[in-house]
């Protein structure tokens, strides 16, 4: 499994948010909030899964602070530093 | 019948979670002669009028029915229902008002317990009401308690339901039009086939019975018949002491599963009190309620719309409380991956099916007439950004969560303005008033890391 980039990441985390997870306005963007935009303990567990699935990696719950949870773009910044070598 | 409103059908399904509650009401009418029954207070100050709440009430009874609606089955058989068209000629959802004395900081008024120990009817709709209690005539503050049949609304609910009367005080929202418009309607979304739902039934099932391997024990003991006499009490922190805690939570637990470390300090906490009784707890199993409205709006006020994720901890685990939260953390996502989120919405959609008496059984049998350790809830912010309830500044606000005689002991934490209030519900006879000192100071202990 290569590695993704981290514009790879971006922009599958904003997918899976607005297509499988959550149920945004059409004004959801990868820059937008991603609390204010509904992302809960469970959603985030399920997009955390669903990361792992495409990547291999598993992102502790305990590293998410209001500041990773900025946008799809802060969060897929967390995901790509967890990544081995990174 | 897709399209066609609630009303013009005369009658609104109950959804699983729904049912689940309703088999617990029977059962507590049965064995102990109460209901089910949830609570929210408000701790008001100056200025609230009762007569305004009363209006409202009258409004929102004409224009919501399901307030006042009698759950059964319809012609005794299938899925059981929210006969609507039947609501006109029931009452209007009592406000029953009471002035006390004026005096500095009153206890919570007795009547608020009283309210969760008295028997409703969910066949004739008694579903909903209001106590308000002023002191000097209001002008030394108001309480108000809502207590409801625990299936018309669930937590996130209960609050939506205050918020919205307090838009509909102040002209925002009318009544007659819910914010959700489709929350009434029968789910349309595509659904597995019955048998895929039939067989996730069954995953959830088998992954209940595997936590009888280690049998728990409640404070209450096993299922008995007794009186349901449940109290209460609330513990405020204050700000600067929550803003340890939440921080403590964040850092340990994540920023958006707090809630896992508010459930170890409360497993840590019952536990205290068997160290203190010199018995063995084999193990704790839990429950914790998992909201299921769409993320990214608010979703709806009326009917039960969670589902149940299941943890057990073992008496070895508790000692550490990092090595405990480990075990949560591991167990809430291995549940998630399973699917058990969903496996249970498709267990207690058959069991809507069952008769009610089956159902509380089967949920017991696998731990010998016990039903699960303790009950707990975390809720976040209570009511967050409404500082006003029909025109009254809000002092503080939480949710007093039911539990059934056994298991006897349940938890709710929530946070006003920067204040957590930790509700612990109890059957009186299960928990002495040493075992809550005890009980409290270890939970305590462990709240503030």
């Amino acid at each position: 499994m290569s590695q993704p980039t981290r514009e790879e990441l971006t922009q599958r985390v904003f997918e899976v948010l607005r297509d499988e997870i959550l149920d945004p306005p059409d004004s959801f963007s990868p820059r937008s909030n991603l609390v204010e935009a509904g992302l809960d303990s469970l959603a985030v567990t399920q997009l955390l899964l669903s990361i792992e699935e495409s990547t291999g990696i598993w992102v502790d719950e305990g590293l998410l602070t209001p500041e990773n949870l900025e946008s799809a773009e802060t969060l897929a910044a967390l995901v790509h530093s967890q990544l081995p070598g990174s | 019948m897709p399209g066609v409103a609630p009303r013009a059908r005369g009658f609104v399904p109950l959804t699983g979670a729904d049912g689940f509650l309703r088999a617990f009401d029977h059962e507590i009418r049965r064995t102990a002669g109460a209901s089910h029954v949830s609570q929210l207070v408000l701790r008001l100050g100056p200025g609230f009028d009762p007569g305004i709440l009363v209006k409202l009430v009258e409004e929102l009874a004409s224009a919501q029915p399901i307030v006042r609606a009698p759950i059964g089955r319809r012609f005794g058989l299938g899925r059981p229902v929210y006969r609507t068209r039947a609501a006109a000629r029931r009452p209007t959802p009592r406000v029953e008002v009471v002035d006390l004395p004026g005096e500095e900081s009153p206890p919570l008024p007795e009547r608020f317990a009283q309210r969760l120990n008295e028997p409703i009817s969910l066949r004739r709709g008694e579903l909903l009401r209001f106590d308000v209690v002023r002191y000097a005539g209001g002008a030394a503050g108001t309480d108000l308690a809502v207590s409801w049949a625990h299936l018309l609304f669930d937590g996130a609910g209960s609050e939506r339901f205050v918020r919205w009367l307090d838009e509909c005080y102040r002209g925002v929202q009318r009544p007659s039009v819910l914010p959700d418009p489709d929350e009434l309607s029968p789910r349309d979304e595509a659904r597995p086939g019955m048998r895929e739902r039939g067989e996730r039934a069954l995953a959830w099932q088998r992954w209940m019975d595997g936590f009888g391997t280690r049998p728990l024990r409640s404070l209450a003991g096993p299922l008995r018949r007794t009186r349901q006499a449940l109290r209460y009490d609330v513990l405020t922190l204050s700000r600067g002491e929550t803003q340890r805690v939440v921080e403590a939570a964040s850092r340990r637990a994540g920023f958006l599963t707090p809630m896992l470390f508010y459930m170890a300090a409360t497993i840590r906490a019952h536990h205290a009190v068997f160290r203190d009784r010199g018995v063995d707890p084999g193990s704790f199993v839990l429950p914790l309620p998992v909201n299921l409205r769409p993320k990214g709006r608010e979703g709806a006020i009326f009917r039960t719309h969670t589902s149940l994720l299941w943890f057990q901890a073992l008496p070895e685990q508790l000692d550490d409380f990092d090595a405990l939260l480990a075990a949560l953390k591991r167990q809430r996502v291995e549940a998630i991956r399973a699917d058990h989120v969903e496996n249970c919405v498709h267990a207690m959609d058959f069991a809507l099916l069952a008769p009610r008496r089956l159902y509380t059984r089967m949920a017991r049998a696998a731990q010998r007439g016990e039903l699960c350790s303790c009950f707990f809830a975390y809720t976040g912010e209570f009511l967050g950004g409404l500082d006003r309830f029909l025109g009254a500044e809000i002092d503080n606000g939480f949710h007093v969560a039911p539990v059934p005689p056994s298991p006897g002991s349940c938890v709710a934490m929530s946070l006003f303005e920067g204040r957590l209030n930790v509700t612990h519900v109890f059957q009186e006879d299960a928990i002495s008033d040493r075992e809550r000192d005890i009980f409290r100071e270890q939970l305590r202990r462990d709240l503030a890391g």
